[in-house]
């Protein structure tokens, strides 16, 4: 799996295309650690190239989420595909990582 | 088997590459089973990988032999099957087979839960140091 981050005006958006499972989540952590570490703290993670997540891809995010906030900002998905869909709703999941239709939309409120 | 409509097959040992390889030859099953609804191939596949990962991460060698994965996936009219193995391991802990979905803020323990989820039966057997997740989802072939 590829992940891209760019830094937009008030968020960061982290990008990654293809499966985000238990070989790929760890570089997760390292992206949206690196962006964190950088001084953006509210963060986009892109999901409309990703194809796939399991339960290790999931728990990446909430540590990412959870990276994001303890650093004052927040962490928010865009472009879920419905596999991803059905894994956060399985999981309950849905209600702590709030989802948005398109990375611009995800901070467009604050 | 005669039903058998379609098959795949994974032996190799239990590592990273296991997992993308047993994701590949999923999505090959499905080319040569496209009758197999789409939300069928979804939450079987996630469930298969789930499974695979469990062992990758968390299965532990009986003794010198190195834990290895074995995967066989089969397709029958109305049943999806896999037989996901961890071979040379030892059995699991007993409160690792415990599936209940941990509290918002955990990052791990969702993929047996999340198995239970999305399957119709799981169940688990032990012979000569292999373990082994059979996993099954019912499914009417699109007409």
């Amino acid at each position: 799996m590829q992940f891209s981050y760019e830094l937009k005006d008030s968020y960061a958006e982290v990008k990654g295309a293809g499966r985000l499972n238990m070989v790929s989540a760890p570089k997760l952590r390292e992206v949206v650690a690196e962006v964190v570490a950088g001084g953006a703290s509210r963060v986009v993670v892109n999901l409309e190239d990703t194809v796939f997540m399991d339960s290790s891809g999931l728990g990446a995010l909430i540590g990412c989420l959870k990276a994001a906030r303890q650093a004052g900002g927040d962490l928010r998905i865009s472009g879920v595909q419905a596999q991803v869909k059905m894994v956060l709703e399985l999981t309950n999941m849905d209600r702590v990582l709030t989802s948005y239709p398109t990375a611009e939309a995800a901070f467009g409120d604050d | 088997m005669t039903d058998v409509l379609a098959r795949r097959s994974y032996h190799g040992p239990s590592d990273d590459i296991a997992i993308d390889a047993v994701h590949t030859e999923l999505d090959s099953l499905w080319d040569d089973a496209a009758f197999v609804p789409v939300m069928d191939r979804m939450t079987f596949t996630t469930a298969v990988i789930e499974a695979a990962a469990n062992i990758v991460q968390h299965a532990l060698p009986v003794a010198e032999d190195p834990v290895e994965l074995g995967v066989d996936i089969i397709v029958r009219p109305m049943l999806l099957q896999a037989r996901v193995s961890a071979y040379n391991a030892r059995e699991p802990f007993a409160s690792e087979m415990r599936p209940s979905m941990p509290g918002e803020e955990s990052e791990s323990g969702r993929g047996l839960a999340l198995i239970e989820a999305l399957v119709t039966t799981v169940t688990f057997e032990r012979q000569d140091g292999t373990n082994t997740w059979v996993l099954t989802r019912d499914s009417t072939p699109e007409s």
